[in-house]
Order: C-alpha cells, then structure tokens, then sequence
C-alpha cells in the first residue's frame, strides 16, 4: 500500500506546485483585493463561475463571490436593475435590453444544445421533423422513433431559460411546444430528471452531458465539442456575462479573468469551447 | 411620572400591535399596487379565465388557479379521511400508552421541514408513482397531492382531537350511562357535536394546502395546463410566482405574479374567516 | 347506516394510524439509509480544515459550513426582530384591547398567520425593489432583506403564543397584585410575565424552527446557491433548507446527491430538536397558534 501510494501522493504534490506556480500569474490581479461580488441569472453558466470563484476566493480569502441562478433572463434583468454585478445569459441579449439597461456583454464561450434521453433508452438519433413532432405531441409514443412502445415524457425549460429560447428557435423553428409538458429550471435539474426518467426527453447545455444522460445525434450530428466547434452541429449560442454599464473594480478582474489563459481552461474543462 | 410612564408603554405596546397590523395591510396593497396594470382597462376578467402565453402576450393565470385548486382538494381528499381516522384512533378507539405514542409523533411530524417532504418525494414518491401507473413522468398532480396529503395531517389530527376534547364529557357521560359503547357515544354524541371544530380543521388545512409552494413546485411537474386526469402535469399559483418573480420588472409577465399573490391572499384570507367564524359559533353553543 | 359506521370505525381508524405511521418511517427511514453514513465532520467541512474554517481564515468550499452559518445567522435575525415586536403586540391584544380593536387585530392577525409563505416572499422582494430603487442601489436581496421577511412570516406565532400565555393565566394572579396596589403596567411585568414566560418562550421556538425550514421566503429573497460566509447584513447568503432543495434538482453528482442526504438528516434534527423543546415547555403549542379558540 505504502509503496502505491507513495509516488502518487509525490505526481500529486509535484502537479500541485507546477500548477499553481505556472497559474499564479492569471490570479495575481486580485491581491489585496477584498470586496463582494454577486453573479446571478444563466444555469449553463454556474459550474464555470462556481470554479472562478473557488480559484479566486482561496488565492485571495478577502474576496466574497455569491453565485446564484434565476435563468438567463433573470440574469439580464438582474444585472440591468442593479441587483447583481454581473448577469449571466444563454443568448445574446436583445438589442432592446441593450439599450434599456445600457449593457456591456462579454462572451467566454460557445455552447451546443443538446437533446438528452435516459441511457437505457435506445433511440440515439431523431431527425429535426422527429423532434418538431416529439415537443408539439404529435408523436407521443418512444415505438413511432425506434424506441419501445412507452410514452414520451417530455420536459422542457422555464420562460427565463435561453436554452429553452435557442432550442425553440432553432430545433423546434418556433413551432408550439404542446402544454403536457414538465417544466424544469435549470439545466442540472433537467440532467437529473431525465437520467431519473427512462422515458423522458430534454435538451440542456452541451457542456452538461456526462455519462447519466445520453444524448441524441440531431439530424445525423452528434453534439460534441468537435461537432460545436466546426459549426456542424446546428444548436449552438454564445455564453455571454453582462454588467450594467463599463464594468469596473472587482466586476472587471472578474471578467478579464475569465479571458486569460487560466479562465479559458476552465471553460474548457466544464465542457463549453472557449473563444480564445 | 408612573401615571405617564403607563402610558407610555401602553402606546409601545399598541404601537407594535399596530405594526403587526399594518404589514398584513401593505402586503395586500403591495399586491395591489404592483398588479395595477393588469387590472386597468376591464383586462381583469381577461387574467382571470385565459391561458398562459407570454410569447403571444396572454398573461391568463386561469391554469395556475385551476392547478391550485387540483392539487390542493385532491390533497384533502386523502388527508381529511386520514385525518379524522388518525384522530379517532388516538381520541377513541385507540388504548392508553399506544394513543399517547402516537399523539407524540402526529405532534412531532408538524415539526418536518416542508423541504424534507419535497426531497424525498422526488427521489422515493416519483419514481413510484411512474413505475405504478406506467405512463407519465411521475411529476403529476397525484405525486404533490400524496405529500401534501402528509404535511397538513399532523396539524388537522391535532385540530381534530382537540375538537373533540372540547365537547363537555357530561354529554358522553349520559350515553355510557344509557349502555352505548364508547364507540357509538363518539359517533352519536361527540361527533356531532364537534361540527365547527370540524369545519375549522378543515379550512385551517385546505389554507395551508393551498398556501404551499414547495412540494407543488418540486413534485407537480410545473405544467401550464388545465389538468386532466391526476397524472398531468400541473403548476399551482405559488409555483408560478416562485418560477416566474426573476423576470423583466416592468414587463405584464411579472406584474402577472401580483395578480397571483393577491388571489392567494384573498383566497387565504377567506378562509381564515371561514375557520374564525366557526370559532365564535362554537364559543356561542 | 350508523350501524356499519359502527362496525367499520375501528378497523378504519387502525388502517388510518397504519398509514401516517408508515409514511413518516418510510420518510425518515429512506433519509437516514442514504444519508446517515454522510453525517460527520467533512460534511460541514469538506476539505478545509476545520478550526480555519470556525476562523473565518479560509473559506469552506464543498462543505454545509457556509450555509449552517447563514442559516444561523437567518433565524438569530428574524427571530430578534419578531421576538419584541409580538411579545409586545401579543401583551397589548390579552392586556389592554377592548372591543372593536381586539376585534379588528385579532382578524388581522389571523389573517397575517394564513398567508401563504410565497406572499411573504414574494412581499419581501417588492420591498428590495422599491427600496433598490428609491432608497439606496446597494440594497439588494441580502440577509437583511430574507430575515426582516422572515420575521413577518413567524410574528403570528410570537403574537399568538404570548396573548394566549396571557389570557390562560388564572384570574387570582390577575387580581392579586393589583388589590395590593400594583399598577397595571407593573402587575404585568412582574406578576404577569413571569407566568407567562414558559408559553412564551414556547412561541419563540415554534418560530426558531419555521425560521430554520422555510425555503421559499429566502429563495424569493436572497439566498443563493453559493456565497461562503456573509460578510455583512446586505451579503447574499446560503443556507441549509435551500441547500437541500437546490440539491434535490441539480445535483452533479452522486457524491453531492450524498451531502444532500446527510442536509436533510442534519435539518431534520434541528427542528425535530426545537420542536420537541417547544412541545415539552408547552403542550400543543403549534397547532392552537394557527387560529383564536
């Protein structure tokens, strides 16, 4: 045992130090820093700022960073009223609230959508029709797909999502989701029920996906960040934070932070393409 | 001096009272104020019986009342008969020791966080509901209604049993003596006699059902729709407004949510009058 | 009719028992089998070590530290608004309203305890808005915010106990000290409060647990699913119940489904804990605050 663990516990050590010496740079504008920070509004975006946070909190324990979700346009209206630093949204924010709230936009990342079923399912590719028909219930059964002869559950996202505004823009080209349908609220609630549920359906954030979920190829294209990158998979949008106004202070190494090289590892690492 | 510092407390006391009693008021008219441009232009009628369509601009709440009042009769369908049962068994037909045990744990269950009841219920009650009944994902009005059904027992038993505690035992005396059991003196002498204690129990609970927003929102599927059949999908006026208070301030979707709260208010308020008047007849018989 | 009623009523009334009791064991036993081998020390720590962490010289990441802390501080908060302001409104309503005022408070505040706790929520979060904009932008939903709220939703119970601690009391006491030519205000304090202190102080717990629990006043109000320690009263702020809820819909994993568990086991405690005490001061203390007999 001693001897296993010992050269682990030393390629532990060793990774420790070469990583903090060889990122310390990126985190060094927030020493002496203190201050709070408040992040609310886009769920996809909650693993990336939840792991800024912890990286920026422990180099420098005076900072406080509160992270909390609401959906995209919760975030938008949030950051506009001046109820949080920073809002976080799925989407490009509309050239309306733009000029309402006077926004700054800042897009780290690009982000598939991605239609996710129960692993046990087998149905592992549905054409756009397919799906247009899945969320209208015209085609309410798993048999008329490929699948077994079950009901579909279907489950769909909350107004302030825009996920839910991506997915019926371009997936569903803005026909009518039918009203049987379970509303979810973020996108680690809509992973947790459908790898709950066998014979669920949902969409959620590319970058979410693990091994509980399975997602579906959509007209023969298999969300990924490859397929993402290269433009073929057809569900992509940008994940933007917005502050109102020019951002200043903390806001400002907040944001700058996630387009250093550090910041951009991160976006990587959760499972979202970097824009750098 | 002692005269004047009488008084002087006399008006703090009023004066807390007094702030007590304005907040109920402001609530309301924070409800009102906020849900005006809804309510201007005859356009109340409207919110009241359409659908919710944000994207075509219908802010109907019609589904969310019909949602409400779904799950929360269908929960007193379950907890009223379970209830006045439990409390028999713990008033009547119970013996000593095995009646005080489980008076202990009814009075111990009120104390359960809501969130408990809602935390299991996704993880043991959906499941199960979907693998019984087959179909459907599991988040239904049933699946909210069962747990429901188990929050406002507690509360309704104790109610109950102190109803029939406050029936004079003189009366039952009289019926044990005239040979009935204690059986038939419950049904014949204290049950009747318990009515508004009765109704109280109920409109205290059916408040309390429709007030909550947890176990709906975690366990009812959050569906905008008028239910159907008890394995729809539905979304209660509380879901609503805990769904949808992060939106655009200024835009009638939110001014939406205000509307709701002051049916909820309103809805809560009568019957808290109901219970009250129920009380005063029963101080007068 | 009456005949089968008879018949049936005891059989019924068992079934009934039967179900209650197998719903909570079933509620409690499925919490503790998953939750309980979670419950020790790194579930409120995580990786931190502990005596920084009590510190405050390092910030705990993956632990219930923060959100015990906040929730903590929640119900220190609101309690001590609400504590005053009922225990005084509560004397005035046994003590000194006569008639149409006792009349017209006792139906406010009947319908203040009815209310739905999303109105409070939903009341609290107008009130940050119209205070973000018409009074200072640093106002936002923070700790200060949620606790005033929350003090809203349990001022009936402090209300209700304390006028009802005061009204159960024996006429001699009332009399006594009073023929011996007490004042009206110092046969309350000395005489009155003391008598009353254990129904008090019963009230008061009932609203440390309501406090404790509520997750829909806070989530409409401030709390958030990350924020470490509060800094100050206008920080957000995590806190236990909303921390089970939040996990309950987007856990990551199954090591955080886990600690959600091992939440709602150590959430469970607490306010069976506080629920018992009151219920040991005073006998069926809840359920008579929920209406006047």
């Amino acid at each position: 045992m001693q001897s296993i663990m010992n050269p682990l516990l030393g390629a532990v050590i060793f990774s420790l130090i070469f990583c903090t010496s060889a990122m310390a740079g990126d985190l060094d504008s927030f020493k002496g820093d203190k201050g709070e920070l408040a992040i609310a509004g886009g769920t996809a975006h909650i693993p990336v700022m939840k792991e800024a946070a912890r990286r920026i909190m422990t180099a420098n324990p005076e900072i406080r960073i509160s992270i909390a979700g609401g959906g995209s346009g919760a975030g938008v209206k949030q950051a506009g009223e001046g109820l949080v630093d920073i809002g976080n949204s799925g989407r490009k924010p509309s050239d309306e609230e733009i000029a309402k709230y006077g926004l700054h936009l800042f897009k780290w990342a690009i982000d598939g959508v991605a239609i996710i079923v129960n692993p046990g399912n087998k149905v592992r590719a549905l054409s756009q029709e397919q799906v247009k028909d899945i969320f209208a219930g015209r085609i309410s059964n798993w048999k008329k797909v490929g699948g077994v002869d079950k009901q579909i559950n279907l489950y769909s996202r909350d107004e302030a999502s825009s996920t839910r505004e991506v997915f019926w823009k371009t997936a569903l080209q803005e026909r009518e989701i039918v009203a049987n349908v379970n509303i979810i609220a973020s996108q680690g609630a809509m992973k947790a029920t459908v790898s709950q549920d066998p014979f669920g359906i949902g969409y959620i954030s590319a970058g979410f996906i693990d091994e509980s979920v399975a997602a579906v190829a959509f007209d023969g294209v298999m969300p990924s960040q490859q397929t993402v990158k290269e433009g073929k998979y057809a569900i992509t949008r940008g994940l933007y934070s917005n502050t109102k106004g020019e951002p200043v202070g903390l806001t400002k190494k907040f944001l700058e932070y996630l387009f250093t090289v550090e910041g951009q590892q991160i976006v990587a690492e959760q499972g979202f393409i970097p824009v750098q | 001096m002692i005269r004047g510092c009488e008084r002087a407390v006399e008006r703090l006391f009023f004066g807390a009272a007094f702030i007590s009693a304005l907040i109920t008021i402001s609530i309301f008219g924070f409800m009102f104020v906020f849900g005006l441009p809804l309510f201007s232009g005859g356009r109340f009628p409207e919110i009241m019986t359409r659908p919710w369509a944000p994207h075509l601009g219908v802010f109907g709440i019609y589904p969310m009342i019909a949602g409400t009042f779904a799950v929360s009769l269908l929960a007193m369908v379950f907890a009223f008969p379970l209830s006045m049962g439990c409390a028999v068994l713990i008033s009547v037909t119970g013996q000593g020791r095995l009646s005080r045990l489980l008076r202990r744990t009814v009075e111990i269950m009120t104390g359960m966080p809501t969130v408990i009841y809602g935390f299991v219920g996704i993880f043991l009650l959906i499941p199960l509901v979907r693998g019984i009944f087959g179909s459907g994902s599991g988040m239904c009005v049933l699946s909210a209604a069962l747990v429901l059904a188990v929050l406002v027992s507690p509360t309704m038993i104790l109610l109950f049993c102190d109803s029939f505690e406050r029936v004079p035992p003189s009366y039952g005396h009289a019926a044990l003596a005239a040979g009935a059991t204690k059986i038939q003196r419950f049904l014949h002498v204290t049950l009747p006699c318990a009515g508004q204690g009765i109704i109280i129990a109920f409109t205290l609970s059916l408040g309390r059902a429709i007030g909550d927003t947890l176990i709906a929102l975690m366990l009812a599927g959050n569906g905008v729709q008028v239910p159907a059949s008890l394995f729809d999908s539905v979304r209660t006026l509380t879901a609503h407004i805990a769904l949808v208070f992060a939106a655009d301030h200024d835009s009638l979707e939110f001014r939406a949510i205000f509307v709701c709260g002051m049916s909820l208010y309103l809805l809560t308020a009568i019957l808290s009058l109901l219970a009250r008047r129920a009380g005063s007849k029963r101080r007068q018989q | 009719m009456m005949r089968f009623l008879e018949k049936v009523l005891p059989l019924f009334s068992w079934l009934c028992g039967a179900v209650l009791v197998a719903a909570i064991s079933s509620v409690t036993g499925y919490l503790l089998f998953k939750g309980l081998r979670g419950v020790n020390l790194g579930l409120l720590f995580g990786t931190t070590d502990p005596v920084a962490a009590l510190m405050l010289r390092q910030q705990v990441f993956d632990g219930l530290f923060p959100a015990m802390v906040g929730t903590l501080s929640l119900v220190l908060m609101s309690v001590g608004w609400a504590i005053p302001i009922g225990i005084a409104a509560g004397i005035y309503l046994a003590e000194y309203a006569r008639g149409r005022t006792k009349m017209i408070f006792n139906l406010l505040f009947d319908i203040l305890a009815g209310l739905p706790s999303v109105i409070i929520g939903l009341f609290g979060f107008s009130l940050t808005l119209f205070l973000n904009r018409h009074v200072s932008e640093a106002l936002r939903p923070c700790l200060l915010i949620s606790s005033i709220a929350l003090a809203f939703l349990v001022l009936p119970y402090i209300i209700r106990t304390t006028q009802l601690a005061f009204e159960s009391l024996p006429v001699q006491s009332r009399m006594t000290a009073r023929a011996l030519g007490a004042s009206r205000l110092q046969n309350i304090v000395h005489v009155l409060l003391p008598q009353a202190f254990p129904g008090i102080s019963s009230g008061v717990i009932l609203a440390i647990g309501r406090c404790a629990e509520d997750t829909i006043v806070i989530m409409l109000t401030g709390v958030v699913a990350s924020a470490g320690v509060p800094r100050s009263l206008l920080s957000p702020y995590e806190a236990l119940p909303f921390y089970i809820y939040y996990i309950s819909s987007q856990y990551g994993d199954q090591q955080e489904l886990a600690r959600g568990y091992s939440a709602a086991i150590l959430l469970l405690i607490i306010c069976l804990f506080l629920f018992s005490l009151a219920f040991l001061i005073k006998k069926g203390a809840r359920y008579r605050t929920l209406y006047r007999p």
